[in-house]
């Protein structure tokens, strides 16, 4: 499975942002799965629940205990992501996919940390205020700063601001 | 040859003026008598002369003296008795006849008696028909005023220099004296006295002094009046309050009576009296008032309503630097023609963080100059700014097809960027950037992408807190925060 799936999801996000929707679904799958762990852990999203074509109820998210996943229920099951606002904005202003199926762009060690630096470096701008990148590495999709600490480099999935 | 030549004719002239009753012979040859002219002067032309005409020997003299009419003997009462027949004769026998034809009996009398009326005496004398070529086209002796033809006249004297508004107390005696005009009826004090009743020499007299019979009588007639007045029926105090002042004498001394001290003169005009130049009570009122806290930096009052809305010294606001960035020449199509304007856009910065843009159109360019620089005092908003010398991240904003693109930059590496973005990097403090404009350069449009760029910084703050993130900023950390 290449990333096709993180390119629609990124997509898909933005507009939820702009629409200024509490709760959106991607479909469900491990690389969907994982970007949007990463985005919980940069802060970007409240909640990532599984669940069915319907949400949890709201007070119920971040305590809802999924049915397992099953052959017969996983080609209804999706990834429930809360969004987040502050200041009558979005957190999550800006998704940008870097990677679609025709061109994947990688990263080397070095060349994330001249972008983590605010550098361009290859095809990859530098990174602004605020701005993260997140990779698709051996260790999982991970936020750049993350990367570095692990001295890892990957394939780059997108640009959140 | 030319400096010496008004003293020639200086000295010719002089002896032509001095000898102008001389014959005719003197002039033939004009050199030798200026030669001998010296000796030939009259003593009245030895004083010096100022002026390069010929000056005259006395006044002019007419040639012919004149006789006066009395000395003519035409003014005598037989020359005047003997014009006034000759001019003004009375009807003839005949005529009377061939007139008693014409008019009726009465009329004919009527004709008599204005004959008799007028003296031909007063005619020859008075009344006179002029025969001089500027006389009026109509017989008139000018004795009437005729309103279309005649100026009107000024019969008042022309309004008082020197009058003022009264004051309190004058305008009090005033009050008086006009209520007084209305006062009717018996009052106390009005009845009269027995004096009243005696020939004018006496009254100053005592009444010791008078004659018997003037005395006598002066008391009859004292009695007779008293009992008189006692016999009239007590006054009616409706009657008395109705014979005060209509309302319409209330209205005509509200609007009519002059409220100055020239004793309620009346004018020549229609028009009321202008206003004097001080009028007391207003004086001073609508001027500007100078704030002493100005310091005497703003006396014609142009930064007072920049004061009040900023809260801003008129000192602190002269320290605003501003700078004019773009000037449009702009026109108005009318159906009378282009009128043609200027427009200006200012920018103004405290040097420290803030900067404002004002944008102003005017036909004359000083209003719209001014005009703008105040808006752009007054539009002023804090600037984000980091390290206070360059900008948080790299912002771009975008008006009408002019993308401006702001970059951060490291210290010391100055503002590499459009006059216009300098002179607003100036006035906002900022001194490390870089700018591009990547579509359209519009001065006017690339100003205002500018500065919504400046005014859009992103916030760390904020970022963090929307990401529930803890923020460090890295330049203050390493190297125990001494980078700069």
């Amino acid at each position: 499975m290449g990333v096709n799936s993180v390119t629609n999801a990124c997509a898909h996000l933005q507009n939820a942002s702009r629409a200024r929707l509490g709760l959106t679904s991607l479909p469900n799958n491990k690389y969907n799965l994982r970007l949007a762990l990463a985005l919980h852990r940069a802060g970007f999203v409240n909640s990532v629940t599984r669940a069915g074509p319907h949400p949890p109820p709201p007070e119920a998210l971040l305590t809802f205990e999924p049915e397992p996943v099953t052959n017969t229920n996983v080609a209804t099951r999706r990834l429930w992501l809360g969004l987040k606002y502050w200041n009558n904005e979005p957190v999550m202003k800006k998704v940008t996919p870097v990677s679609k199926p025709s061109r994947l762009v990688t990263a080397t060690l070095d060349e994330l940390s001249r972008v983590s630096r605010g550098f361009p470096a290859g095809h990859l701008k530098g990174l602004n205020l605020g701005e993260c990148m997140f990779l698709s590495t051996d260790r999982g999709v991970l936020e750049v700063r993350e990367a570095l600490e692990r001295k890892v480099g990957g394939l780059v999935l997108c640009r959140v601001s | 040859m030319s400096a010496a030549r008004p003293a020639v004719r200086n000295l010719f002239s002089r002896h032509l003026a001095s000898a102008a009753s001389t014959p005719a012979t003197a002039a033939v040859r004009p050199a030798v008598i200026a030669a001998a002219a010296g000796a030939a002067q009259s003593p009245s032309c030895r004083h010096h002369q100022f002026h390069s005409s010929a000056q005259l020997e006395a006044r002019r003299r007419p040639r012919f003296k004149s006789v006066r009419a009395e000395e003519m003997g035409l003014v005598s009462e037989k020359k005047v008795q003997e014009y006034s027949d000759k001019t003004f004769p009375r009807y003839t026998q005949e005529e009377m006849e061939a007139l008693a034809e014409q008019y009726s009996p009465a009329q004919l009398a009527a004709l008599e008696a204005g004959e008799a009326a007028i003296d031909p005496r007063d005619l020859t004398i008075q009344g006179r028909l002029r025969v001089d070529p500027y006389r009026m086209p109509y017989i008139d002796d000018f004795a009437e005023i005729q309103p279309i033809i005649d100026r009107r006249p000024r019969k008042q004297p022309p309004p008082d220099p020197n009058a003022r508004f009264m004051n309190l107390d004058e305008f009090t005696e005033d009050l008086i004296k006009w209520a007084d005009k209305f006062q009717t009826g018996p009052v106390t004090g009005t009845l009269k006295k027995l004096t009243d009743f005696v020939p004018k020499e006496y009254r100053k007299k005592p009444e010791g002094q008078w004659p018997g019979a003037i005395r006598d009588r002066a008391h009859e007639d004292f009695a007779l009046y008293i009992q008189e007045e006692a016999s009239k029926p007590p006054t009616d105090p409706d009657v008395a309050a109705v014979s005060g002042p209509t309302d319409a004498d209330v209205l005509e001394y509200i609007l009519e009576r002059s409220s100055m001290t020239d004793g309620n003169r009346t004018s020549n005009s229609a028009l009321a009296p202008a206003l004097p130049a001080k009028v007391p009570g207003v004086t001073g009122l609508y001027k500007n008032a100078i704030d002493p806290a100005d310091e005497g930096l703003d006396d014609t009052g142009i930064y007072q309503e920049l004061k009040k809305r900023t809260g801003m010294t008129v000192r602190e606001i002269m320290g605003i630097r501003c700078a004019e960035l773009v000037q449009r020449f702009v026109s108005n199509q009318t159906r009378l023609g282009k009128i043609r304007s200027t427009s200006s856009l200012w920018v103004a910065g405290n040097g420290h963080g803030w900067l404002g843009i004002g944008i102003a159109k005017s036909v004359e360019p000083m209003a719209a100059n001014q005009r703008a620089k105040m808006l752009a005092i007054r539009n002023m908003r804090p600037i984000r700014r980091y390290e206070e010398r360059t900008i948080y991240g790299n912002v771009e904003a975008k008006v009408g097809g002019s993308v401006v693109r702001l970059f951060s930059r490291p210290p010391g590496f100055g503002l590499r960027v459009s006059h216009r973005i300098f002179e607003m990097c100036r006035a906002a403090g900022i001194k490390d950037l870089s700018a591009k404009f990547i579509r359209s350069r519009n001065p006017l449009n690339t100003v205002k992408a500018t500065y919504d760029a400046l005014t859009s910084q992103p916030d760390p703050e904020e970022i963090a807190i929307g990401r529930g993130k803890k923020l460090v900023d890295v330049r203050k950390v390493y190297y125990g925060g001494a980078v700069h």
